[in-house]
């Protein structure tokens, strides 16, 4: 046995569950009638990515996060199920999350981890589910292997992820940052609601063994990622990816900003990659003025607030390597910024239907038109070639995705509408039906502001341009949904609060989130 | 126009990959493989190999060479050692590379402090990776591969060569230390037997992490991997290229062909193979009578469309060099980099392709059905086709080519279908029309 390894185990750190801020795989989660699979990368008849299998990812000690696995994946709080059977101001038993429970306890306890595991297996047999994340502590080997052997009886594999953290630097950092966002902390003293918290975790776990069952699927992520130890009996597909997903992890307070593509000469064709207009040179020199000026504001406001630690981030840009962008970060570029040009960040290609009136495409496309209103995520336009749909365009996103997690500088996507949609999809974790609707009027850079909750964005106006230009790109394919209702502001986390800035257009009401539920209470089972 | 634009720009950091494991843990094939793929992807790698540098004064040594207690060889040894090392940063110094692996056992902690040291001064990132092993069935297939390929036993005895070899690895052995606590501050990736636990700390950068996990997604068991075109297809037959179009009779003929045609190029009995199409009709039609017959699963990816030619889509080469024949000749220039307008270029392909590389290196037998352009780029992966060539390689149409990876390289066969069809080979310079296929199967003139 490697002393790494038992160096670890042995050392008695407090536990700390790193609150994340975004919990479900928004991008993938599709409307019931979808016609095409979720899967990833490929299509299959089932709707599930047949060379994986399902899976249940175990947590052990954090909280679960399943952002862009490019499946159908759901998330069961064991401590929502606690809480749903043991009412609201009935007193739990004292000894509930004790190891050595008394007989009754430990009755309830199985009677609500049973209704947990039976959902779980409704969702992924019936549901085309693939991944379902089950959330609770799990700090027993037994327990786990139980668990384990329970959903292999089921044909579901299992891979049990582990966070454990010995750095007192970042125990700190993380409870600080939890203690400023999380709600049950609001009229608290700093202090107080930090030694609160640390108690908490360590009293709610009296008993605690670290990963190391050699005959289960597992990964120990330590100090937040510093160090990942894999074991590996029989990882399919998806597990890599969760790997090399949380390879990518890190949480810093970067900023990430998206504005839109200057307007070009010929700007309804999409095979044409035609040159700025001289709006758009204008536009490009607005955009760069405006954001280097925030910038510069913010930085002035740091340092008025006596933030002496305050360093400034360097900025990169992305652009695609369709001109309009390219020439869009010419300014930028000019002043020693450096710009790197993505291929995975070209637009949507509208096919057959470029260059044509929504009036003319409904004559001639009825049937395509249809298909698109049901499922404007997945709908691709005839001329399989090269059109795509926003599931293709993320499926194509993903390394990108996997970069920006990476990256240390703060970032600006000059990009087209619909990549910016994609990409603002997944970092605010919005409905995959909603994403195709969302807007960036192009007088607006958009600020993303990472938060331990929840990804805050917010939208800086750029002055004096030109109203013709500030709508959605005329080249962009657009279909209206007829409009049903009132629009209904998103709820629930991983989506910005009410009138924050998700750039939502009126005429479709976004489909309510999955419910998510954060705890605060750690469930030990 | 493609070539007004900025150039790509890389990343500034310069990672020195520095492999770490006793003799015969697969090291050299790992850092073969991990050189392969860098290059394809298009970022500048190349392998200093140690046991290399100690040959130019020792070619054949014995064991007792390997001993710690021989200084005269520990002494020639550590000299080797720093003319791999000298050279490394002098190549990194050139601004030739941003990749490179150091290849040799890096066996004790003072070893890795001194590479540590010399890179860190030099501004390069250290990436260590350890092999580690105790599956005594891999440890031999190793030293059986090692005893008939390595120059140091070249025409000797293979059986006085494995003991040899077995008492150089008992040598390495005594001194040998892995990476523990004391070296937590490196970069450094573990893997124990072929990535069955893998121990992964300290990763800091976007490359790095794509390296490793590529090195995680590396199997040894054997397997062969399948490529065909889709069968000739409409547009084929006109000479236009992308689309969407069906195969045409003959194409067909191919689809029915193509069953018969895996079978005469050999599959393992109770093998699984899986089939990959793209997402256009053409190859679904061609992989329908496969599939059907022999109930192998399918999959289909967008990632396996063929190369997308923007504006040209559906024109003929002829109306291409007509309609755009700056564009034209600025493709011949450089085909690799050059981009379709509102299209991609094969650079482009071989990006979009990289899920798909990283999927083949996990699975194991596998037949992909797809277009010319993806099929070269894939094909390049395997055989270390460098990019010059690689978008002017012929591929043609109706042939089955099964590449089969070994240790050392991958070996190649093709199966010829007795089906004529279309050349869609075009050589530099020519906007040649699609010449019928020779039906007795001769390659055609360049």
């Amino acid at each position: 046995m490697d002393t790494l390894l038992t160096a670890e185990i042995v050392a008695s750190s407090p536990q700390f569950r790193r609150k994340s801020s975004i919990f479900v795989d928004a991008i993938h989660d599709l409307p019931e009638k979808a016609d095409l699979a979720p899967a990833q990368l490929y299509s299959t008849e089932s709707g599930r990515l047949f060379h994986s299998g399902r899976i249940v990812i175990i947590t052990v000690g954090l909280p679960a996060r399943g952002k862009t696995l490019g499946v159908k994946t759901r998330i069961f709080h064991l401590g929502d199920y606690r809480r749903a059977t043991i009412p609201f101001g009935e007193d739990m038993p004292d000894d509930y999350f004790y190891v050595n429970a008394t007989a009754s306890s430990v009755l309830l306890r199985q009677k609500i981890v049973r209704k947990c595991r039976e959902d779980i297996y409704h969702f992924l047999n019936h549901e085309n589910g693939q991944i379902a994340i089950y959330d609770a502590v799990n700090p027993l080997a037994s327990g786990r292997r139980s668990l384990a052997k329970e959903f292999a009886k089921h044909d579901i594999e299992t891979l049990f992820i582990e966070s454990r953290c010995d750095d007192e630097r970042i125990i700190e950092e993380n409870v600080r940052r939890v203690k400023i966002s999380s709600p049950d902390y609001v009229s608290w003293n700093p202090e107080d609601a930090i030694k609160h918290y640390l108690n908490r975790i360590s009293s709610r776990i009296p008993q605690f063994q670290s990963m190391e069952e050699k005959d289960l699927n597992y990964i120990k992520m330590i100090n937040a990622g510093e160090r990942l130890i894999v074991n590996n009996r029989s990882f399919g597909y998806l597990s890599n990816r969760i790997v090399f997903y949380l390879l990518n992890l890190h949480i810093k307070s970067r900023r990430t900003y998206f504005a839109r593509a200057g307007v070009s000469v010929d700007a309804d064709s999409y095979k044409s990659d035609v040159s700025l207009s001289e709006k758009g040179e204008d536009y490009a020199k607005k955009m760069t003025e405006c954001l280097l000026a925030h910038r510069e504001a913010e930085k002035q406001a740091m340092v008025a607030q006596g933030d002496t630690g305050y360093e400034p981030r360097s900025l990169k840009v992305w652009t695609s390597t369709r001109r309009r962008t390219v020439e869009t970060a010419r300014y930028l570029h000019e002043k020693g910024y450096k710009v790197r040009q993505r291929s995975q960040m070209s637009q949507l290609n509208p096919g057959v239907c470029e260059k044509m009136s929504e009036r003319r495409i409904r004559a001639e496309y009825p049937d395509e038109v249809s298909k698109h209103e049901l499922d404007p995520y997945h709908h691709r336009y005839p001329r399989a070639e090269a059109s795509t749909s926003y599931h293709d365009l993320a499926v194509r996103l993903e390394p990108i995705i996997l970069e920006l997690e990476r990256e240390q500088n703060d970032l600006l996507i000059i990009a087209h509408e619909s990549v910016l949609r994609v990409l603002y999809g997944y970092l605010m974790a919005c409905n995959a039906a909603d994403i195709p609707f969302l807007e960036f009027p192009r007088d607006e850079i958009i600020e993303i502001i990472p938060e331990s909750y929840q990804n805050e964005a917010q939208r800086i106006h750029i002055p004096n341009l030109p109203e013709e230009i500030i709508p959605a790109s005329p080249e962009d394919l657009k279909i209206p949904v007829p409009a049903s209702g009132v629009v209904s502001p998103m709820q629930g986390l991983g989506t910005p609060a009410d009138g924050l800035a998700t750039p939502q257009s009126g005429t479709r009401t976004p489909r309510e989130p999955e419910r998510i539920s954060q705890q605060h209470v750690e469930d030990v089972v | 126009m493609a070539s007004s634009l900025p150039p790509i720009q890389s990343d500034d950091s310069k990672i020195c990959v520095v492999m770490v494991g006793l003799p015969a843990r697969g090291k050299s094939l790992i850092a073969g493989k991990a050189m392969r793929y860098l290059a394809w992807v298009g970022i500048p790698a190349r392998v200093f190999n140690v046991g290399s540098y100690r040959r130019n004064n020792t070619p054949q040594p014995q064991a007792t060479f390997f001993d710690p207690h021989n200084e005269e060889g520990e002494r020639m040894r550590r000299a080797a050692a720093e003319g791999a090392l000298s050279d490394m940063l002098a190549w990194f110094q050139a601004g030739k590379g941003t990749v490179a692996i150091l290849d040799a056992t890096n066996s004790t902690k003072e070893r890795r402090k001194w590479i540590h040291e010399q890179c860190t001064a030099a501004n390069i990132e250290t990436l260590f990776v350890e092999s580690i092993c105790d599956d005594e069935d891999l440890i031999m297939t190793n030293i059986l591969e090692v005893k008939t390929t390595s120059p140091d036993y070249k025409g000797q005895d293979p059986e006085l060569a494995a003991l040899d070899f077995r008492k150089r690895i008992r040598n390495y052995e005594k001194v040998y230390e892995t990476i523990d606590d004391g070296e937590k501050k490196y970069t450094y990736v573990k893997l124990i037997n072929v990535g069955s636990t893998v121990i992964i700390n300290q990763i800091k950068d976007y490359l790095s992490s794509r390296l490793v996990y590529y090195i995680q997604n590396l199997h040894i068991k054997p397997r062969s991997i399948w490529l065909s075109r889709h069968g000739e297809s409409e547009y084929n037959l006109t000479g236009r290229i992308g689309g969407d179009s069906n195969i045409s009779e003959r194409g067909e003929a191919y689809a029915s062909a193509l069953p018969e045609l895996m079978r005469k190029s050999g599959i393992p009995e109770n093998t699984k193979i899986v089939i990959w199409t793209s997402t256009l009709r053409r190859t679904i039609q061609t992989a329908r009578h496969l599939k059907a017959e022999t109930s192998f699963e399918k999959l289909e990816w967008k990632a396996l469309d063929e190369l997308d030619s923007g504006v040209c889509d559906g024109l003929t080469y002829e109306q291409i060099a007509e309609k755009y024949p700056e564009d034209f000749a600025a493709r011949d220039e450089d085909k690799y980099n050059y981009r379709y307008r509102g299209g991609e270029s094969y650079r482009d392909v071989v990006i979009r392709l990289e899920p798909i590389i990283m999927e083949l290196e996990r699975s194991e037998n596998v037949v992909i059905v797809t277009h010319q352009a993806v099929l070269r780029c894939i094909y390049s992966y395997f055989m270390n086709v460098p990019q010059e060539k690689s978008p002017w390689m012929e591929v043609p149409l109706h042939t089955l080519i099964k590449l089969t990876p070994r240790a050392y390289g991958t070996e190649e066969q093709r199966f010829k279908a007795d089906i004529p069809a279309v050349s869609t080979w075009r050589g530099k310079g020519t906007s040649a029309k699609h010449q019928d296929f020779p039906a007795d199967g001769n390659e055609q003139q360049k």
